[in-house]
């Protein structure tokens, strides 16, 4: 199978800040899905196949992590995209390193969180300006102002990835050439218990199912 | 096909552009009014060809620039149906009030905003994604032994899942965007209060649950009868192994019921560590 390895910082988080576009802005095709977006850093970085199973693990356990109307939930492409990143960039091929890289990359997606309602609040200053113009008849403003907004959402995405690729990177591989053995086997064995979880997440879903069909 | 016979190369041009543009709705998301600005982005193209009067086109734009929130899929047909009512207005073939524009827009919004997170987000993308998992580990177990296939078919997976699912949403919202063209408000809210989303909703949430228990069987084959690590193995023995993985898996069902994901994921990491320990 032919690979296409690209492992250019700039590039991969300019394709990272496209998915995560995906969630809000831009179509909502579900490219920022996790089961996408880590096999496709994995594709750019040389290891499709771990990447594909920390999408996996992601969009099972994270499965009910979706924006519905103003929540705001942790955002799953940072933890796909990251983990796979850091560990195809310093640890290609070890399990152990893909499950640290997850471990590390929640508070990467929690400051995400944040970031993005942040952005959101700029937003309403965006419209507030957009409404003035509209008012005096200047309507190729509303333009303007989605092709802003778009702008500051893959910036803001863009400037996040560039930083968690390479501090959060630098943080990584020190901590993880720390750990003592048992931790490591411990991340092992996690390697292929998380999909368990992941299922026990989405068997979860089904409980409300009596309701369903009682109605 | 879709819109009706009368409708002139130009607004059928614009009717598309309006579709091209439903899948930017959400590109200024704001707290305030949510989806307003993508909504006027959308109609803006139709409110200037139909409105020449600039005093009219100002108060129609204006009419549109408050709060509008639905599922972004779901918003085709409500923008179809404003359309359609604004272009009445225009005509001047509108009997009723023009605050009934906004009305209709509001009482739609919620309703299917509803349909369309439970639909798409709640049983469409589940089903997808088990559907994808499924196909995942029924070729680990077919090809768990010869690694260079497994990995071959690893890189068509995520294709599956985005294919499938954009077969079916895409397709949706060009149709809900071109009925609500093609039809009046009150045979659109008809068809759309005939249609049977819960029996559809039943089906694939059926569907869901076999092919998630499905693929649930086939990883647990894929653990103990494919290629998977020894050091991933808690016990030599493969029963008192299953045995972990069902305490696990019901651990996780009560675990995702009381608390959150990230807790989930913590806390079976940890006890992983805590196993490896002793």
């Amino acid at each position: 199978m032919m690979l296409c390895v690209n492992k250019n910082i700039v590039f991969l988080a300019f394709v990272s800040a496209l998915c995560s576009a995906d969630v809000i802005a831009i179509g909502q095709l579900m490219i920022c899905r996790p089961i996408f977006c880590a096999p496709l850093i994995g594709f750019f970085m040389g290891d499709v196949s771990a990447g594909l199973w920390i999408g996996i693990i992601v969009e099972m356990i994270w499965i009910n992590a979706v924006p519905i109307g103003v929540a705001v939930p942790i955002d799953v492409s940072v933890l796909g995209t990251l983990s796979t990143f850091w560990m195809c960039k310093y640890f290609m091929g070890l399990h152990e390193a893909a499950i640290w890289g997850l471990v590390l990359a929640i508070p990467f997606a929690y400051l995400y969180k944040l970031i993005d309602i942040w952005g959101r609040d700029f937003n309403t200053k965006l419209m507030h300006w957009v409404e003035r113009r509209v008012q005096n008849g200047e309507y190729r403003y509303i333009n303007i102002g989605v092709a802003v907004g778009l702008f500051f959402f893959i910036a803001k995405a863009f400037l996040f990835y560039i930083f968690s690729m390479t501090i959060g990177g630098w943080i990584y591989r020190f901590i993880y050439s720390e750990f003592p053995n048992f931790v490591l086997k411990g991340f092992q064995k996690a390697w292929y218990l998380l999909p368990i979880c992941g299922f026990g997440m989405a068997m979860c879903n089904f409980r409300k199912i009596r309701i369903l069909f009682r109605r | 096909m879709f819109v009706s016979n009368n409708v002139s190369f130009k607004m059928m041009k614009i009717y598309f552009s309006m579709f091209v543009k439903t899948f930017f709705i959400q590109g200024l998301w704001n707290y305030e009014r949510l989806q307003n600005i993508g909504f006027l982005f959308i109609l803006k193209p139709l409110l200037c060809k139909i409105y020449s009067d600039e005093t009219k086109k100002r108060e129609a734009f204006l009419r549109h620039i408050g709060f509008f929130n639905t599922h972004p899929y779901m918003a085709s047909l409500i923008i179809a149906i404003v359309a359609s009512m604004e272009k009445e207005l225009s005509e001047s073939k509108y009997l009723g009030e023009v605050s009934d524009v906004n009305t209709v827009k509001n009482i739609m919004e919620g309703p299917l905003a509803a349909i369309g997170d439970s639909f798409f987000g709640g049983t469409l993308r589940y089903l997808i994604v088990f559907v994808s998992i499924f196909i995942l580990f029924l070729f680990a177990n077919m090809f768990s032994n010869k690694n260079n296939k497994f990995v071959a078919y690893n890189f068509w997976i995520p294709l599956v899942f985005i294919f499938f699912y954009n077969i079916v949403h895409i397709p949706v919202r060009f149709l809900l965007m071109f009925i609500g063209f093609r039809f009046d408000r009150k045979k659109n809210i008809f068809l759309l209060s005939n249609f049977r989303f819960m029996f559809l909703g039943k089906v694939l949430y059926c569907s869901e649950l076999v092919v998630m228990i499905g693929a649930l069987v086939l990883y647990l084959r894929f653990l103990f009868f494919g290629c998977v690590n020894i050091n991933a193995r808690f016990f030599e023995s493969s029963v008192c192994d299953i045995l972990i993985y069902a305490v696990l898996f019901a651990f996780s069902i009560f675990v995702s019921w009381k608390f959150s994901a990230v807790f989930l994921f913590y806390g079976t990491v940890l006890a992983c560590i805590g196993v490896s320990c002793f």
